[in-house]
């Protein structure tokens, strides 16, 4: 979209030079015509100079707005390295890059040309790769839109290779589900992901408040975030708004009433407009008593970590996974970790689920799947590489390497990978749980937006609860119908 | 040979030549006319590299653009035909896309005016004889080069958030200060306000028109007591006219192109509420975010109209305000 009118911006010189005729001459006749002469000898009366100048120009950014949007589909790149790409914080980047040095060294005949950025952008670019001809050889790909990329053709499945050089040995079912897609898998998992609740525990050592217990309520939450407030003088609010948080919070809260997500087709929405509205009720309530923050900084936060109500230090807790975890910490407090709370605790009823953190998947068109395959197995079991990327891609899948890094792990590592094994386990014991969702359907990333900006327009007034939940309810039924 | 005194009337004009050319003569001669009537194809191969340009770059996607935009096409697999159902969805059914035209609508309808006024006042200031008044100019300058970039944008972010720079001025008057750029009633003119600020490309034009603007004209004025605010109003402006158009036409087809501040400000979200969501951040995150690139080329195509619209009307609207010299007889 950025192109600058470049046809229009030079066209008045070129229009000038060649419409008129080159007689150095006064016409007769006529004197108050004003006439400008260039140097070269041509004349242009301003009125053709404003008005070709204007018109060119017009039509020149006019045509640029239309060229930005065209492509075609082509096929993969065919020559040269191996490209892999990946998204992540720098203690991330550092880290792959070490382990990929070690493969290097191992594998001198693969070259690999790595590129790396952060989240923002990077599936994006992914599209426009693939759409291009260029899509990389190997990617690390998002649990959430793992399903997306297989259905429409993109990742090459992996099943063929699983047990001769692909390794998946201590990798339990669960986890391989979230890079399974129509019963073929094309990502293999590169930890478990779970969904806990980031807390400052020196900040709340602080205000004289101690860490809840794991088994905890929606209103215990709300009791010590409403302390959180009053504590600090009204300085610091409690927990930060999951009003519009979906994976890590509202799909939780659903799960546990008995109600998924997605429905199983992946063709509807899987929870009830009531549960929606009684979990906005509470989110507006939380707002109300200032356990959490106002519209404005949750808004500020929409897409920036370095924005996030416990980064800034305007919150205690949040659901944000990116403050800690897969994307190292970013901020120097002290963290602990908390499950998501439940509702009613009996332990049997579990919102909680187990994903696969991120994945790592080849493309399709690439033609250097096999080489692929092999750092996808070097990422899954070697040492080296197990130790060089810690939890940086969430809590490693295996027994072996979760054992491989516990003796060099830092405090809040440690706490983050016990809090994991806990939840882990409580969502194995409990018996009338969902089963894990599905892998989310096309325009499920819309669909979470939707959910976070529904909030948002409840939380500065624009709309009631009511209405809003309907909304939701009507345009995501148009999204997921296509 | 000797001229007649009485031909003294066509005296200048070159006479015919009394004796007929040679062969050689005659041959150079009908090279020079086809020269004259563009005869030859050797020019085309110097323009070839402009003409693949031109097509390859601007005419083919623009077509290819127009045959997407009745298309599903996600990028990623083929496109499939489906008629007019990408427009009938953005005008029946699409709250987002009324969101956007909203935005930007206010966008182009409040910065261009805002942008043009500041970029003439300041032009004004700038047209006199003062010592270092290229830095002057140049200063004013900056924050045009300056203002496409990314970096300018999040200093933008910085200094307007809830804890940036703006409130901090505010505070020292008293004023607690809210985060203009999330919340939803103020953070598009934050974004109206970055436009205005890069008003350096319209003053170095107007700078330009100025400076040719007759001097005895306004000697005349000031003999008959015409005051600065007279002069401005029935001098000036009238002469600058042209400008203006000019100015007006080329920032209204900007400021509906207007894209990375939008998305820079607010992080490619549109937010909060779609209140930055302009429309170029939306055609772009249907494209390349939601992989919706038909919806995304129907998109387009209506900006196309809509500015094709804009600029007519102005070229219309223009007769009747705009005063080109040639036209005072």
């Amino acid at each position: 979209m950025q192109q600058a009118a470049r046809p229009g911006e030079a066209a008045p010189a070129r229009r000038a030079s060649t419409t008129h005729a080159p007689v150095p001459q006064r016409p007769a006749g006529d004197p108050s015509r004003t006439l400008r002469e260039d140097p070269v000898g041509h004349q242009i009366s301003r009125r053709t100079l404003f008005r070709t100048a204007g018109g060119l120009a017009a039509a020149g950014a006019l045509g640029a707005t239309l060229t930005a949007c065209a492509g075609g589909t082509g096929a993969g790149s065919d020559s040269g390295d191996l490209t892999m790409t990946w998204w992540g914080s720098d203690e991330r980047h550092a880290a792959y890059k070490k382990a990929l040095a070690t493969f290097q060294k191992n594998n001198p005949k693969i070259k690999i040309e790595t590129r790396y950025s952060g989240y923002d952008g990077y599936f994006d670019k992914f599209n426009t790769q693939v759409a291009g001809g260029s899509a990389p050889d190997l990617l690390q790909m998002d649990t959430a839109l793992v399903a997306q990329y297989a259905r429409k053709g993109i990742l090459a499945p992996l099943d063929s290779y699983v047990g001769k050089s692909l390794d998946l040995t201590g990798f339990s079912k669960t986890l391989l589900a979230a890079g399974t897609v129509d019963g073929k898998l094309y990502g293999v998992p590169s930890g478990i992901g779970v969904n806990q609740l980031t807390v400052n525990r020196t900040g709340l050592e602080k205000l004289g408040l101690k860490l809840p217990e794991r088994e905890w309520t929606w209103n215990d939450l709300k009791a010590v975030a409403t302390q959180v407030h009053k504590k600090s003088g009204g300085k610091i609010y409690g927990v930060d708004d999951g009003g519009g948080s979906t994976l890590q919070c509202f799909e939780i809260f659903a799960r546990e009433k008995g109600q998924p997500f997605f429905s199983d087709d992946g063709k509807k929405l899987g929870f009830s407009a009531d549960t929606l509205q009684e979990w906005w009720e509470f989110w507006a309530g939380m707002r109300r008593d200032n356990a959490s923050p106002p519209p404005a900084v949750t808004s500020a936060a929409h897409n920036d970590l370095t924005k996030n109500a416990v980064v800034i230090g305007k919150a205690l807790f949040t659901f944000d996974s990116g403050v800690y975890g897969a994307g190292g910490s970013i901020t120097d407090a002290q963290l602990d970790f908390l499950p998501t709370p439940q509702g009613d605790w009996s332990g049997a009823r579990e919102g909680n689920f187990v994903n696969g953190g991120v994945l790592l998947s080849a493309t399709k068109a690439s033609k250097k799947a096999a080489d692929s395959v092999k750092i996808m197995d070097f990422f899954a079991q070697d040492p080296t590489a197990i130790k060089d990327m810690r939890l940086l891609r969430g809590i490693p899948p295996t027994e072996k390497a979760r054992s491989l890094i516990s003796a060099g792990l830092n405090e809040t590592d440690k706490l983050n990978m016990a809090m994991a094994d806990y939840i882990s386990q409580r969502v194995s014991k409990a018996t009338d749980a969902l089963p894990a969702p599905v892998p989310p359907p096309g325009g499920a990333d819309q669909i979470w937006d939707l959910l976070f900006q529904s909030n948002l327009a409840v939380a500065f007034g624009k709309k009631t609860i009511k209405a809003q939940a309907s909304e939701f309810f009507d345009q995501a039924q148009s999204i997921l119908a296509g | 040979m000797t001229t007649a005194k009485t031909d003294g009337a066509v005296g200048e004009r070159p006479a015919a030549p009394a004796t007929p050319a040679g062969p050689r003569e005659r041959e150079r001669m009908r090279r020079r006319a086809a020269r004259r009537r563009g005869g030859g194809w050797w020019p085309y191969l110097f323009l070839a590299p402009w003409f693949a340009g031109l097509f390859g770059l601007t005419v083919y996607p623009m077509l290819d653009s127009l045959y997407l935009s009745f298309t599903d096409f996600d990028l990623l697999t083929p496109a499939k035909w489906i008629g007019a159902q990408n427009y009938t969805h953005m005008f029946s059914d699409d709250p987002v896309f009324w969101d956007s035209v909203h935005a930007t609508l206010l966008y182009v309808l409040v910065s261009v005016p805002l942008k043009l006024a500041l970029a003439l006042g300041v032009a004004i200031l700038l047209n006199r004889p003062l010592k270092g008044i290229g830095v002057y100019r140049a200063a004013f300058y900056l924050p045009s080069l300056l203002g496409g970039a990314v970096a300018v944008a999040i200093v933008w972010r910085q200094v307007f958030g809830g804890d940036g720079l703006f409130n901090d001025f505010l505070g020292w008057f008293g004023i607690k200060g809210q985060d203009w750029i999330s919340s939803p009633d103020t953070s598009i003119y934050t974004l109206i306000l970055l436009a205005v600020w890069q008003f350096g490309t319209p003053m170095v034009i107007f700078l330009a028109g100025l400076k040719q603007l007759p001097k005895d004209v306004y000697e005349a004025a000031a003999i008959d007591g015409a005051g600065t605010l007279t002069r401005f109003f029935r001098i000036t402006l009238p002469l600058l006219t042209p400008i203006v158009f000019f100015n007006l036409v080329l920032q209204i087809i900007d400021g509906f192109k207007t894209f990375t501040p939008a998305y820079v400000v607010s992080n490619g979200t549109g937010g909060p509420l779609d209140s930055t969501m302009l429309y170029s951040l939306y055609l772009y995150k249907k494209g390349f975010t939601d992989l919706q690139m038909g919806y995304a080329s129907a998109l387009a195509w209506v900006l196309f109209l809509v500015i094709a619209g804009f600029t007519a009307v102005n070229f219309i609207a223009g007769r009747y305000w705009v005063h080109y010299d040639d036209d005072i007889d």
